[in-house]
């Protein structure tokens, strides 16, 4: 229910730019790194995506979907890898003239099924942006992933999420953004009762792209 | 002795025969001449039956005036006054403005003259006299004859307004003054007007209407101003001299998310991948560094903005005087009002 009523409120920013709203999209190539459960379980991986953009007045909406294929990394214990595919949302609000409050939902799957844990959660956090120059903003964001949820059960009652952003507008309508984005969810299993253990989930990524602005 | 009264007589009929003589151009119609011819020549009897005859052809105006008037001294001569009054009621219907010379005509017929006046609604003698002044310190006079108490309406009727001069319930002589002025005080705009004067008796209305010539003289106003002597308006943005700022800031958001990962990476994990953290925050490092270098785009200047928005009102204020001035001016103006014959 959810996703139809984000990808709703994100089409009519979309389609139709008014004065003080500025929509963004464009691909983007990606470079990640996944660890789970302990140092030897490492992932490295690449993969490309897309991600939009919007503002309009004190409201802004982002949105990215990339679709990652994971190797195991060198050293690794895992003998295959996986592909995953990532959803982020964000909807932040102006709060201040270089700060917003925001929330979101972060969503993975992992394919094979069992061979990664696929994650949903809800994001509550907050974003400082500044212009550093004409048409180049940083952005540094830190959410908390309230209530996640795994394929394989469990919880994980910390769970944080930070984010590097740079958009630069390179020339006319043309931008450059890059993200930079850590994951850290401390998930407990209980697995046949036999009390719990650590089963921690680290994730970084990074997406490069140009994108359109209009 | 006869002789003497003989020639008292004479006198005093030929005094009956003059206004119908004087009265104008010789008559168009032959009836109408053998009519004035037999008024001359004292035939009365004759001078009834041709006049008639007369008023029974086609006339012109003019003539049916004199048709009627020579019924009137007629009359007036063989003491038939009622009949002499309506017939001199004909003659001032047909011309208004007639008037006659008490010193020239008979006592009766005079009287018969002025009783058929007053028993007709007429506006006569309408009058505007040639006049120059000062918008707001003089007046136009105007003058008018009303023959029965009635309710007048005086107007002035032009291309560009129609201004109301007066109202009222008048009899006789009526003398007016009218400023030549609109409602806000800006005198009437230069141009032909018609005064109208409209009388009204129960059913019965009458109107008189002279044209008028009203013009101005040359007004000298102030032009608006767009600046003030000795100020000028200040840029509203200003360049900032090139800081560090740029560079500080990405460093210090890159060392946020350093931090942060550092912070939140787990020993059971061991440590994460910075290739992702090296790839964004180098691209916001070296964006920084960038911008550091590139010149600062312009900002907002304040005290600029705050000036010109002081110096703007002045301005505005300074033009909302002149305005008012200008006003004034204008309605100061050299106004000049002559008639304009029909």
């Amino acid at each position: 229910m959810k996703r139809p009523a984000l990808a709703a409120l994100l089409l009519a920013l979309a389609l139709r730019p008014a004065a003080g709203q500025l929509v963004i999209v464009g691909p983007q190539f990606v470079l990640a790194d996944y660890r789970e459960v302990a140092s030897e379980l490492r992932y490295r991986g690449s993969g490309v995506g897309g991600a939009l953009s919007a503002r309009r007045d004190r409201l802004s909406v982002e949105a990215a979907v990339v679709r990652l294929i994971f190797d195991p990394a060198a050293g690794s214990a895992a003998d295959s890898g996986f592909t995953a595919t990532q959803l982020d949302a964000w909807v932040a609000y102006d709060v201040a003239a270089y700060a917003s409050v925001e929330v979101g939902v972060l969503h993975r799957s992992a394919d094979p099924e069992f061979d990664a844990q696929s994650v949903g959660a809800v994001r509550v956090g907050g974003r400082s942006f500044y212009e550093i120059g004409p048409g180049a903003t940083v952005v540094f964001r830190a959410d908390y992933l309230a209530a996640p949820k795994f394929s394989g059960g469990g919880r994980a009652a910390v769970s944080l999420d930070l984010g590097l952003g740079l958009d630069v507008r390179l020339a006319g309508r043309l931008h450059g953004t890059a993200t930079y984005a850590f994951s850290r969810m401390n998930r407990k299993t209980n697995p046949g009762g036999t009390g719990e253990i650590d089963a921690p989930i680290q994730e970084t990524v990074a997406r490069v792209g140009l994108a359109l602005a209009f | 002795m006869a002789s003497l009264r003989y020639l008292r007589a004479v006198v005093c009929l030929a005094g009956l025969a003059v206004p119908a003589v004087g009265a104008g151009q010789a008559a168009q119609n032959a009836t109408l001449r053998r009519a004035q011819q037999a008024y001359d020549n004292l035939e009365y009897r004759q001078v009834l039956t041709l006049a008639r005859a007369a008023l029974r052809e086609r006339l012109t105006g003019a003539d049916r005036a004199r048709a009627y008037e020579l019924l009137g001294f007629t009359y007036g001569a063989m003491d038939s006054i009622l009949k002499a009054v309506d017939a001199f009621k004909q003659v001032v219907l047909l011309d208004p403005e007639r008037q006659l010379d008490p010193n020239r005509v008979s006592p009766k017929a005079y009287s018969a003259f002025d009783v058929a006046l007053r028993q007709v609604l007429l506006v006569r003698q309408l009058r505007v006299d040639s006049v120059s002044f000062v918008g707001g310190q003089g007046a136009v006079p105007i003058r008018f004859t009303v023959t029965q108490p009635a309710r007048v309406v005086a107007r002035a009727i032009g291309s560009g307004a129609t201004v109301l001069i007066d109202s009222g319930a008048w009899n006789g002589q009526v003398n007016l003054r009218w400023p030549a002025r609109l409602p806000g005080g800006d005198p009437v705009p230069a141009g032909t007007y018609t005064v109208v004067v409209d009388a009204r008796l129960g059913q019965n209305t009458f109107s008189a209407s002279q044209p008028i010539r009203v013009s101005h003289g040359r007004v000298d106003t102030l032009p608006s101003i767009t600046s003030l002597p000795g100020y000028q308006i200040l840029p509203e943005t200003e360049i900032p001299p090139q800081s560090w700022r740029p560079v500080g800031l990405a460093f210090l958001y890159t060392g946020g998310a350093l931090v942060g990962t550092l912070g939140l990476e787990g020993s059971s994990l061991g440590s994460s991948s910075k290739r992702e953290l090296g790839l964004v925050g180098g691209a916001a490092l070296v964006t920084g560094f960038v911008m550091m270098l590139r010149k600062p785009a312009p900002r907002p200047a304040e005290a600029n903005i705050l000036y010109n928005r002081l110096l703007r009102d002045q301005i505005a204020r300074r033009n909302q005087d002149i305005a008012k001035e200008n006003v004034a001016r204008r309605q100061q103006v050299q106004v000049t009002v002559a008639p304009v014959s029909k």
